[in-house]
């Protein structure tokens, strides 16, 4: 008895000393991942293959007024706490709090910044938000495009006066580094929802697009933890090591010092119960030339785990040495406890933009099965360094293309497939690693690639079902793209390289997360005419149809007990210039899924959910994009629903009330940002279920 | 007066009547306006998706199929709304009607929708007449 009250008494002290991990019910989706452990997974079964044709969109939120101007690229995950739908929307990026049942406002809170929200890297809505609660206190934390965390009271949206200045923390102070050349135009910011893990909030940052860097100069990615009662920087972790830290060596000539980027911009995954944080790193300071940076370049394109409490670096794995293909770790990494030959192990599986599915031992670092360093192929980029070798995992097989072969090419008709034939000849191919090239009108005009910029899996991440062990992943199967080197003017960028193809203007390439604000000047260099006897430009489509050939984007299911791929089935309609294409006319084409890198998938009891990323038009179903219900086990498709345009942000569900939603983010084309909660029919719903 | 404002309600009337036949396989831009929209294009709006319409790292491309299938079905004027309210993004409105009609003419020809004898007008209601259809209705 008196050792029970005792332990009782060391149990409470410890939860007031280190808090305790926040408990969450199945029907709530308290975090961007479902859990921190980033699983996009809820054992929820009313919603079913019987059933999923039959969801009627239950409120719809539409986000044009968050901002003084509508956005047609909404990317948010929402939490569920409670009752309460948490998320971010429209082009100030807003948090706001929404009735669960019914999509009503209940409130709004937006922070104008100006010249530093116009002048951020990464600007619009975002990808989400992050809950905490002490069982009192009720919090939302959210990042502005202007780099700041807010935390605000999650019962009435006002700003909380005792978390850093009046709710506010700067997250361009306090960061190690003096961020240049000023706070407001100083670039860096970040688009992913923090995450909160015992009273700790972690937040990575972002820069700009990196194919044409305006310097080989650039600040750093820097990964910190904060107090989430005070704001108070707890620790953080150089992702780019400081002189004296391990890694600092694989920076040559010094290029630590001054090559920036190397942020962790995607979600962040944790053990609570480990204490142990997963840091999924990007590329160095240019994503295509690192000849101003050469060495390994740690931590760049690294799995890298800290500790919870300290930031401390556990252990790392670096994916990619010296990065040259933009395979920045893009999405979070996958915590699964698995059984591998009998042998329990806590493991992290991390999936990627080239399609390898890496899994380690969560606790140590070590590979679930042997990762081999391979002889690559060295380019001849003047002033690049190269690394003599890079990582092949041996389990699971890739599970999407990685490299271009003309076994990958266009192959409907003989004709096709010629015509493809010669396009790739002005271009370098090859497989994974194969290096960029200096562009030449004569050819090779650039390597093209697959499983890079925008390949394999993006920053929706995968799925993982913990019951049966199966990762889920959703990946672009023929998202090209071309990557060539041109010299840079020196008005341009000090970078002696930048993306580009010859015969072309070269000029800074920018994404909708840049320069979108309101007082942002625009880019000023006026197109020049092509020089040296013509344009580069040569189109990547034959007739008007992907150059590579079907499958343009799969969904993937993985069991991490045996490291092997169980299903894969090609995800969303076939495009409507291929079903109406009248070259293709007679050809019995199977389903051949959508190019895209922005869908994310949600995994139920019983199904897999996920949407198109185009809108089309067949004799099914009118214009619009499906969401589809796929049978878990076997990668059947069991139902859809007819969405006003296509999936944008990954979706989510949750219980309330009796009854399961699912919530997913719409936008693109002519279709503004909204947000869409889906239910069964009340009147159906005992006879659907049973 | 009076006259004058029947006649030019009735050429309304008319023009809106034929426009409702058109789509962008009629010929609704001329080729001199698709090359007055090119430059406007290369300052505007390449820097995200592409001096060849291709899209960037994380910007939609402009030509291709699935920039062709999310506007089938819909309007010229619906494409034409969605550069004026939403393009360039750093400063919307910033362009005017008139080279906003002139970047569509080029985006028009880049998807080579035949040129004809009229410019593509910019006023959003005509434009709302001239549909938009990713392939060509059989004659």
């Amino acid at each position: 008895m008196h050792h029970l009250k005792t332990g009782a008494l060391f149990a409470l002290l410890a939860i007031a000393c280190f808090g305790q991990p926040q408990r969450f019910k199945d029907s709530e989706w308290p975090t961007y991942g479902a859990d921190l452990a980033s699983t996009r997974y809820r054992p929820l079964d009313q919603i079913n293959a019987s059933n999923f044709s039959k969801l009627e969109v239950a409120w719809r939120f539409k986000t044009d007024s968050l901002g003084n101007r509508p956005e047609y690229k909404l990317e948010g995950t929402p939490l569920m706490v409670n009752g309460v739908v948490y998320t971010t929307a429209g082009s100030r990026r807003a948090a706001i709090a929404l009735d669960a049942a019914t999509g009503e406002l209940l409130w709004m809170h937006g922070e104008r910044e100006g010249a530093r929200g116009a002048a951020a890297p990464r600007q619009l809505s975002g990808r989400g938000l992050a809950y905490w609660s002490d069982g009192k206190d009720e919090r939302i934390l959210y990042t502005t495009p202007g780099f700041r965390l807010i935390a605000l009271d999650a019962k009435t949206g006002a700003p909380i006066p005792s978390f850093g200045k009046g709710g506010v923390v700067d997250l361009k102070l306090d960061d190690d580094q003096t961020i240049a050349p000023d706070l407001t135009t100083g670039e860096i910011g970040i688009q992913s929802a923090p995450v909160i893990a015992k009273d700790t909030v972690i937040i990575g940052a972002a820069f700009r697009e990196g194919m044409t860097p305006k310097s080989r100069r650039n600040n750093k990615g820097y990964v910190r933890g904060f107090d989430v009662r005070t704001g108070k920087r707890l620790w953080i972790f150089h992702t780019i090591p400081m002189k004296g830290e391990v890694g600092y060596d694989t920076w040559l000539d010094g290029s630590a010092e001054y090559t920036g980027n190397t942020g962790v911009w995607t979600q962040i995954s944790v053990d609570e119960q480990l204490g142990l944080v997963y840091l999924p790193v990007e590329s160095p300071t240019g994503d295509y030339y690192g000849g101003h940076r050469p060495g390994a370049n740690l931590f760049g394109e690294s799995l890298v785990c800290v500790d919870l409490k300290t930031g401390q670096r556990k252990w790392h794995y670096q994916l990619v040495h010296h990065p040259l293909w933009d395979m920045d770790i893009s999405s979070a990494p996958i915590l699964a406890d698995i059984n591998v030959s009998g042998r329990a192990i806590k493991a992290v599986a991390q999936p990627t933009k080239q399609g390898f599915l890496y899994v380690f031992d969560r606790v140590t670092g070590v590979p679930v099965w042997p990762i081999e360093e391979r002889p690559v192929e060295k380019g001849n980029v003047p002033g690049e360094w190269y690394s003599s070798t890079q990582p092949f995992p041996s389990k699971p097989p890739s599970y999407s293309r990685n490299g271009v072969t003309e076994d990958d090419l266009i192959d409907f008709t003989p004709a096709m497939r010629d015509q493809a034939l010669t396009i790739i000849s002005k271009y370098k191919i090859g497989p994974v690693f194969t290096p960029p090239v200096e562009s030449k009108l004569d050819g090779p005009l650039a390597t093209l690639t697959l499983g890079t910029a925008s390949g394999g899996t993006n920053w929706p991440g995968g799925s993982y079902d913990p019951e049966t062990h199966i990762v889920y992943a959703f990946a672009c199967n023929a998202c090209l793209t071309p990557i060539g080197l041109v010299k840079s003017p020196k008005d341009v960028s000090d970078m002696n390289y930048i993306a580009g193809t010859a015969g072309q203007e070269p000029r800074m390439r920018t994404g909708p997360g840049e320069n979108a604000g309101a007082d942002s000047p625009i880019p000023s260099r006026a197109p020049a005419p092509a020089r040296g006897g013509g344009s580069g430009y040569v189109p990547l489509t034959v007739q008007g149809l992907p150059l590579i050939k079907p499958p343009y984007a799969t969904i993937s299911a993985i069991n991490l007990d045996k490291g092997e791929i169980i299903w894969q089935v090609a995800h969303g309609e076939t495009p409507d210039s291929i079903r109406n294409h009248s070259g293709l006319k007679g050809l019995d084409i199977p389903r051949t899924g959508q190019a895209g890198y922005s869908i994310g998938t949600l995994i139920t009891k019983t199904l897999l959910i996920a949407g198109d990323s185009q809108v089309t038009t067949t004799n099914e179903h009118p214009r619009g994009a499906m969401l589809r219900a796929y049978d878990k086990a076997t990668g059947k498709e069991v139902g859809t629903v007819l969405m006003p345009a296509p999936q944008s942000g990954s979706p989510m569900t949750y219980m309330l009330n009796g009854k399961q939603y699912i919530v997913v983010a719409v936008s693109g084309g002519p279709y503004s940002g909204e947000y869409i909660a889906f239910t069964l029919p009340s009147t159906d719903e005992h006879a659907e279920t049973r | 007066m009076n006259t004058l404002r029947r006649a030019s309600q009735l050429f309304i009337f008319c023009f809106a009547l034929a426009g409702a036949m058109q789509s962008v396989w009629d010929g609704v831009y001329t080729s001199e306006q698709g090359k007055r929209g090119q430059p406007l294009y290369n300052k505007y709006c390449a820097s995200c998706h592409g001096e060849q319409l291709t899209g960037g790292e994380d910007s939609p491309p402009l030509t291709g199929g699935a920039f062709l299938a999310n506007w089938n079905g819909l309007t010229v004027g619906d494409l034409f709304e969605r550069i004026r309210i939403s393009m360039p993004q750093n400063r919307p409105g910033r362009l005017t009607r008139q080279q906003n009609a002139d970047i569509l003419a080029y985006l028009l020809s880049a998807n080579q929708f035949p040129a004809g004898e009229a410019e593509l007008p910019a006023e959003t209601e005509r434009l709302k007449q001239i549909r938009f259809e990713s392939t060509k209705k059989s004659e």
